[in-house]
């Protein structure tokens, strides 16, 4: 384990740096717009914290963050680029939606447990398409999985304004009849965190501990060693994205079982790019990126309230998360060590 | 005033690559209409010395002079320019572009907004001419040769007007004919006073083309000497430090049942030419079977449709018994295949991952490694342990990523994995490519002992002298099929080399070629 | 619903209308393409090209300002991607999927307080791109039905598909930017410098994404709306999969959705829920894209097949 504390500096200056120029770029925009940087940054923090209320809002907003996050990361260690969370977490919502409507001869634990279920299987098949079209054919999955995305919010957009219309005048459906219990009133915060939290635990294990995680990590790093080693790269890719769409699954099931208690139309928008983008920022490290995808919520959550407190919009916050994001991408410090392990070999 | 009459002077050079130092005291000059051959084994820096010559990489420390100009940095713009063209081991050559494109590409001929291709076509058809050359402009690179790439190669530097021309081990992909070819346009191209660089690690090669040979050693400059004032066993000793005679004697087994047969296999290829059809042979337990070929007829290609890599289109493959044909990787191993693959970088290891599992990595599905699922980082590191010390692999720590270790020891960790698996047939593909010298003879010696063991080798190599001192039977294989097989004793390099081109066999003349 | 209310000549303008948008963005994608990057950030870099469009075009009451301060913001956000991609080593689809994400926000937040408006921006005073009116042509039937009244950018769409096949395969720079794509030692070695070709390449591109944008806002419609370019840079990038990144065939490959798009929007005027119709172009999309990719490696594995001679 030593191993790791080496790497440690460079990859938290990686992401401190990065940080510090987002914020000095949005400390600029503020003074610009004639506002007090102070001000607005205390706006926002108090936005995220200050009282049962906000706090729970924000672990609310965490808690399918965490999920989207980890299913991103987990595709990535496949070498999947899933952009299509966001359409996962739609159609698992909407699964565990019908269910949860539907299904009402089954016993209320039973149902819950169906209602996971089925948003776990239709979001896995989802996540299957764009597998399998990389795999058999080569179409990028970055490509497939965007566009997705649309058809899956238009699918549900569909069904919520159509045949499982509440009838009311937003979109949305019927009631569910069972629901995951809140814990924090009056915000919306449930035990769904609580699942949340479980299932990233699990897939940290199940990426380092296991052979199924091993193989993954195989065939993300270098395939064509892993086809070598009898490992089959196809199925293994196919495995990690499934598992990815799943964990979006659970993540839509809990944002229409505990939060909405129905399904609310476009309710994710944006879920899954945040997730995207906390696994960016880390590189895809999964015992880190919780605490962006933590970071990010507070962010969101924290940019209403200073959008009511001071006349800073809180597409600001976005704006400087984008920016934030972008120079994460970068290597800013210590970029030379790629190129020079390659020529290592080469040169004879 | 002394250096007049060099058109390349390099002292004292200095070049290292983060912690590996590539050349610690790289000397060179070379004369004007002169071939000066620059030999060392795998690694000691010849190829760096000539890539920063033509500007691929630039130089830590030292002096370059090029026609007595000196250059505080180059690149290839500059290097072209002054009159240095390279050909690389590795064509420079892009694959989707017609040959002329290539010709021309980076000095194109413009008329008005457009390339001047007819300008470019009088230009290219006038090299070919001069030298007999023998090349089509119209065809994509894909669709040509490796002699014909690397005569592209030649006519694209000296369109580009070099003077000074380097060329980087080019006899590594021609048979001995093709060879002696290149040979004569390098002889023509000298008389007409450009100045050669010839890397190479084949004294006998150097021995017939060279005035000068300079040698190098660990990235250290160990002299020059004069074609006439030497002789191969001097060159050794500079190029080694000692005299090594790399041929072991060979060793003869108990030869058992057949444990591979391949019948009439067709499969795949990259080329139009390394595509194979209808390839049988078999391999004993007890023997080494060679196969002999220059690189991109197929060898390859044979290799991946056994290993299960690539679709077997016809034929069978037998393995021990069993029909292992188009069966997963996974199957096949555990039907008895082990595997030195030809690429240990991308196929061989993952460069990303320790020692330690890298060793493991075909043991994922099988205790101790897994336990209920579980991978078992004791039983890794009781494993790593135990292979770092009987093959010697340095830095002897199995937490290390592989992408630490140099070819040679890297080359070792997928020696120990296959070998320590048993099995009952191993494959060892180009085993000792870029790999140093200690390595090298370790890795044959331990071909020879896993013949002893009882298990069938199949052992394709480039070099004809691996071939020849290691197998027992010898298969040559040209454009996807064999055209000839012997016992190791009757084969001479003349023969084979023939038989490489394409030459004639007497055994399989039923077949021609579409 | 009756067929011939849907597949009529004004089907064919329609069709090209509302492929427009998208082959500007699929020649934005292959120009990078051609150098072997992948330009995700094809969608962010339209975004931010129409928004400021309309902006410039409010404020100033020029079209043509408009769109050239879109091509130079297009040019902008291009740049920052290149030098993220080529000089600080960032991955192309994470630092792609970065610039949408930022054109997104900085729309949004550049909409509330510097034009103050949420949503939506409609105003008479946004100068859209003219139309060409040829008076003879109006007189000939069918012909006058499909060629007038198109917009400027309508036509020079035509002239850059053109400009870019001759750019690409005649001149001297299409070579070398070839070359780059498909080995850069190879062209490294001729003494191209590789990434100064890259840069160019992105620049280009960057131009042209501006220039969609601008299409998009003062010419396919005259106003902004948030994250109004809904995947149609995507749908771009598909299409200059589909097309190889060739500017003909990829063109072709836009026009495909077009059409889809097209008949979609007369299906819905006959009823047809509107999100199904609205689903239909990026299913479209992706059937389009599987089949070509799966007709490449079909035709790639039939030329390395043993059992066929070339």
């Amino acid at each position: 384990m030593n191993k790791k504390k080496k790497i440690d500096f460079k990859s938290v200056a990686n992401v401190l740096l990065p940080l510090i120029l987002a914020l000095i770029i949005g400390t600029i925009i503020i003074l610009c717009l004639g506002e007090s940087p102070i001000v607005a940054f205390k706006a926002l923090i108090e936005g995220a914290f200050k009282g049962k209320l906000k706090l729970g809002t924000t672990l609310a907003s965490f808690t399918p963050l965490l999920l989207t996050t980890t299913a991103f990361i987990i595709a990535a260690k496949a070498g999947g680029f899933n952009v299509g969370v966001e359409g996962e977490v739609f159609l698992g919502g909407i699964t565990a939606a019908y269910i949860g409507i539907n299904w009402t001869f089954l016993p209320k634990p039973v149902l819950l447990i169906a209602c996971f279920a089925g948003a776990i299987v239709v979001a896995a098949l989802w996540a299957f398409i764009p597998a399998a079209l990389r795999m058999y054919y080569n179409v990028s999955e970055v490509c497939t999985t965007i566009l997705m995305n649309s058809v899956a919010l238009y699918i549900t957009n569909y069904l919520v304004s159509g045949p499982m219309s509440a009838g009311a005048a937003n979109a949305q459906s019927d009631p569910v009849t069972v629901t995951l219990p809140q814990i924090m009133k009056p915000s919306s915060l449930n035990v769904g965190i609580f699942i949340a939290i479980a299932v990233t635990l699990l897939t940290i294990y199940v990426l380092n501990k296991t052979s199924l995680g091993m193989k993954i990590r195989m065939v993300g790093t270098n395939p064509a060693n892993a086809e070598f080693a009898g490992i089959n790269p196809k199925h293994t890719f196919i495995k990690a994205m499934m598992i990815s769409g799943a964990i979006g699954g659970i993540a839509g099931a809990i944002e229409v079982l505990g939060v909405h208690g129905y399904f609310l139309n476009n309710f994710a928008t944006g879920l899954g790019t945040n997730g995207m983008l906390a696994a960016l920022i880390v590189k895809n490290n999964i015992v880190t990126a919780p605490a962006i995808a933590f970071f990010i919520a507070v962010l969101k959550s924290g940019a209403m309230g200073m959008q009511q407190a001071t006349s800073v919009p809180k597409s600001l916050v976005d704006t400087i998360t984008a920016v934030f994001i972008i120079f994460a991408c970068m290597e800013l410090i210590g970029n030379f060590r790629k190129s020079k392990k390659k020529t290592d070999e080469k040169q004879a | 005033m002394l250096n007049t009459n060099y058109v390349v002077e390099m002292k004292d050079i200095k070049k290292s690559f983060g912690s590996v130092h590539a050349v610690k005291n790289g000397q060179f000059t070379l004369r004007k209409g002169e071939i000066h051959s620059l030999i060392g084994e795998n690694g000691a820096g010849k190829s760096t010395m000539m890539k920063m010559l033509y500007g691929m990489y630039p130089f830590d420390a030292g002096e370059v002079k090029i026609n007595g100009k000196a250059y505080e940095s180059i690149n290839p713009k500059s290097a072209i320019e002054a009159g240095v063209g390279m050909v690389h081991q590795e064509f420079m050559l892009v694959n989707e572009l017609t040959v002329l494109e290539n010709i021309i590409l980076g000095f194109e001929p413009k008329k008005g907004l457009t390339i001047d291709f007819d300008a470019a076509r009088k230009m290219a058809q006038q090299y070919i001419d001069q030298y007999d050359m023998d090349v089509q402009l119209d065809k994509k690179i894909s669709q040509i040769s490796v002699g014909e790439a690397q005569r592209v190669e030649i006519i694209k530097i000296l369109a580009r007007g070099a003077e000074i021309i380097i060329l980087d081990e080019p006899t590594a992909v021609l048979t001995p004919q093709e060879a002696r070819r290149l040979f004569e346009i390098l002889n023509n191209l000298k008389e007409d006073g450009k100045s050669i660089v010839f890397i190479s690690h084949k004294l006998n090669e150097v021995m017939e083309i060279s005035d000068r040979i300079s040698c190098m050693r660990q990235g250290q400059y160990t002299g020059t000497v004069n074609k006439t004032e030497t002789s191969p066993a001097e060159l050794t000793k500079m190029m080694i430090g000692r005299e090594v005679f790399l041929n072991i004697e060979k060793k003869t087994a108990h030869q058992g049942d057949v444990v591979l047969e391949v019948k009439d296999v067709w499969t795949s290829g990259e080329k139009e030419i390394s595509k194979i059809r209808g390839i049988s042979f078999d391999v004993k337990a007890g023997e080494i079977v060679g196969i002999a070929g220059i690189d991109g007829n197929g060898q390859s290609e044979l290799i991946e449709a056994i290993a299960g890599l690539r679709k077997v289109e016809k034929g069978n493959v037998i393995l021990d018994g069993t029909d292992i044909t188009n069966k997963t990787v996974k199957q096949i191993r555990e039907a008895g295949l082990t595997h030195i693959p030809e690429d240990r970088n991308t196929r061989g290891l993952n460069r990303a991952f320790t020692i330690g599992e890298n060793l493991v990595e075909v043991e994922l599905d099988k205790a101790p490694i897994k336990k209920g699922g579980i991978i078992n980082k004791t039983a890794i590191a009781e494993r790593a342990e135990e292979m770092i010390k009987k093959f010697d692999i340095r830095p002897a720590d199995g937490q290390l990523p592989t992408s630490s270790l140099s070819g040679g020891n890297a080359q070792k960790v997928v020696v120990a994995r296959e070998v320590n698996l048993g099995g009952k047939l191993l494959i060892a593909s180009q085993p000792t490519r870029g790999v140093d010298i200690g390595a090298i003879e370790s890795i044959r010696s331990i071909l020879q002992d896993v013949k002893e063991k009882g298990l069938g080798v199949l052992l394709v190599s480039a070099e004809l002298e691996e071939i020849m001192s290691l197998s027992d039977r010898i298969i040559v294989m040209h454009e996807g099929k064999i055209t000839g097989r012997m016992k190791a004793d009757e084969a001479d390099e003349e023969r084979l080399g023939l038989l490489m081109m394409g030459g004639h066999n007497a055994e399989e003349k039923g077949e021609h070629h579409e | 619903m009756e067929l011939g209310k849907i597949f009529n000549s004004s089907l064919i303008y329609a069709t090209f209308r509302s492929a427009t948008p998208i082959i500007y963005a699929a020649l934005c994608a292959a120009i990078t393409q051609q150098a072997d990057i992948l330009n995700i950030g094809t969608e962010g870099i339209m975004l931010i090209g129409a928004f400021m469009a309309v902006a410039v075009s409010y404020l100033t009451g020029s079209w043509i300002l408009g769109v050239l301060v879109a091509m130079v913001s297009g040019l902008v956000l291009a740049m920052v991607m290149a030098v993220g991609n080529i000089k600080f080593k960032s991955d192309i689809c994470a630092i792609g999927m970065g610039i949408n994400m930022f054109a997104l926000a900085i729309t949004k937040f550049l909409l509330n307080a510097w034009l103050g408006q949420s949503g939506t921006f409609m105003s008479p005073e946004i100068k859209s791109i003219p139309k060409v009116h040829i008076p003879g042509l109006s007189s000939i039937p069918v012909i006058g039905d499909i060629f007038n009244d198109w917009y400027i950018t309508e036509w020079l769409v035509i002239v850059l598909i053109i400009v870019l096949w001759f750019v690409f395969y005649k001149t001297v720079w299409g070579l070398r930017l070839r070359a780059v794509g498909r080995m850069p030692l190879a062209a490294q070695t001729a003494g191209i410098n590789v990434n100064a070709m890259k840069y160019q390449a992105i620049a280009i591109s960057g131009l042209v994404g501006g220039l969609a944008g601008a299409h998009l806002s003062l010419g396919y419609s005259t106003m902004f709306v948030e994250n109004m370019t809904s995947s149609r840079g995507f749908m771009g990038v598909a299409a200059m999969y589909f097309g190889g990144a060739h500017p003909v065939f990829t063109t072709i490959g836009c026009l495909v959705f077009g059409f889809t798009d097209s008949v979609g929007a007369r299906l819905q005027a006959n009823g047809v829920p509107s999100q199904l119709v609205l689903l239909m172009p990026y299913v479209v999309t992706i059937v389009v894209l599987a089949i070509s990719m799966a007709t490449k490696m079909s035709a790639e594995k039939k030329r390395k097949s043993s059992l066929v001679t070339h």
